[in-house]
């Protein structure tokens, strides 16, 4: 029952979403213009029609910076929540994993991967 | 059958009332923050609609209801739609697993003041955290604007930066109270009669700063940057499309993780019952909203990190700090028993 709730919910915000994107469709006037559609640029014509292209690769680092941490987290919530049941054992195994992490971090660090890597172009 | 028709009923209410109040608060915690940040910086604000300026949410839902519905050239139109949607439910979602007060008895019913109270309650708070950056890259991707497009984008390296500090601060709470459901975590505080903030201040802290990325609010609002970005990622949204974004982030999200870090640090709605039935209610609503109004005070009286530091910060000091707290966390309740 918990979860369906969570479902009738979720349906119901969709609704809500639904009527806020409609609503100015619905309610406010009509009258297209040719200009009206411009990209902002700063009120000077675009330089490049497209701004769907490439991105810089710094972000793509941070992305897998995320996959990797976010992850590690993942597995650890389970254990948080078993830690008092387990003993000894889940004390031993939890130190290993942090101290694996931890090292995971520290080798990052020392390659640089935790910069923010927009600088090179600077130079 | 009887029995689930009566929970279905149930839980409809409880979404009424909970979407009516919330949305409610959060059009008037507009004009209070117009009107907070028009004292900070020795203004009036808002004061000429209605007494006090107290019709002022009105007039702008109005306002931005009857505006032209323009898509900008070139985007990509379903995801330019599917971008609200994805900003704004995940953040509305939030609000399902925070329990408003302890469970009473209505018409000889157990009654519990939540929509969804699962055993995996701060688990989807992750979850939708996460969602969220989908309607920030969305938008930014799909309104065909190079200043969106890179407001978008370090919107995102901000909140997964901040995403991954916040699963590491919050472990140190849950190894406490051994559970993850947020009504078990109030009730471990409400039973032992300390709140975990006296435990736990470095995660506390720790939250907070991630609680200012994930909405972003200054000192971390370097997706919005007014000065060179205008406003970012939704610089080409119009009328109540605009509208959408800074209701889910600015308010909605800043809202449901006041009642969040309430719920984990501060005992819920535990407190000195001085208010009769009410005083859960009560309790719960003063704590949250004395978060919110930190966090609106911090916002117009502080200036802004560069995106260089705020991703630096948040890899080079915050995690291993958490990580610290993490670990003597664990020595102390494998040594003390919890």
């Amino acid at each position: 029952m918990e979860y369906i709730g969570f479902l009738i919910f979720f349906g119901i915000m969709v609704v809500i979403a639904l009527v806020m994107v409609s609503l100015n469709y619905l309610l406010g006037p009509k009258n297209p213009e040719e200009w009206k559609d411009y990209p902002y640029e700063c009120g000077v014509p675009l330089y490049d029609e497209n701004a769907q292209t490439t991105f810089h690769q710094g972000y793509y680092l941070l992305g897998l910076l995320l996959l990797l941490f976010d992850i590690e987290a993942a597995f650890l919530f389970p254990w948080t929540v078993v830690y008092r049941y387990l003993g000894v054992f889940g004390f031993i195994e939890m130190f290993l994993f942090v101290l694996i992490l931890t090292y995971g971090l520290l080798y990052a660090w020392k390659k640089g991967a935790l910069n923010w890597q927009f600088e090179m172009e600077e130079e | 059958m009887a029995e689930f028709g009566i929970a279905l009923i149930a839980t409809l209410v409880k979404v009424g009332v909970l979407v009516g109040v919330v949305l409610g608060v959060s059009a008037y915690l507009t004009w209070f923050e117009r009107k907070l940040a028009g004292h900070i910086q020795a203004r009036l604000g808002p004061n000429v609609v209605g007494p006090f300026g107290l019709l002022q949410p009105l007039a702008d839902a109005i306002k931005l209801a009857t505006k032209e519905s323009i898509v900008p050239k070139g985007a990509d139109v379903p995801v330019f739609y599917l971008a609200i949607a994805m900003a704004l439910v995940p953040s509305l979602l939030l609000f399902s697993v925070i329990p408003f007060g302890p469970e009473f008895t209505l018409f000889g019913k157990e009654v519990k003041p939540l929509i969804s109270d699962v055993n995996i309650g701060i688990l989807i708070v992750f979850a939708m955290g996460s969602l969220a950056v989908y309607g920030t890259i969305f938008s930014g991707w799909a309104s065909n604007s190079k200043y969106a497009f890179i407001g978008s984008l370090r919107k995102a390296s901000v909140i997964i930066a901040y995403e991954v500090v916040l699963g590491f601060a919050v472990l140190g709470v849950i190894l406490l109270a051994g559970t993850m459901s947020t009504v078990g975590i109030v009730e471990a505080q409400a039973k032992s009669g300390i709140w975990y903030i006296l435990y736990q201040p470095v995660a506390f802290v720790l939250f907070l700063f991630c609680m200012l990325a994930e909405s972003g609010r200054v000192p971390f609002d370097i997706q919005e940057a007014e000065a060179e970005l205008v406003t970012g990622y939704n610089v080409e949204y119009g009328g109540m499309k605009f509208g959408a974004f800074p209701l889910a982030e600015w308010y909605l999200n800043v809202i449901a993780l006041s009642a969040i870090a309430v719920i984990l640090f501060f005992g819920g709605w535990s407190g000195p019952g001085i208010f009769g039935a009410l005083s859960p209610y009560v309790w719960f609503l003063v704590k949250t909203f004395s978060l919110v109004f930190f966090v609106i005070w911090l916002h117009w009286t502080l200036p802004r990190f560069q995106a260089k530091d705020i991703t630096e910060i948040a890899w080079k000091i915050m995690l291993p700090l958490a990580l610290a707290n993490l670990i003597i966390t664990a020595v102390a309740v494998y040594f003390l028993g919890g």
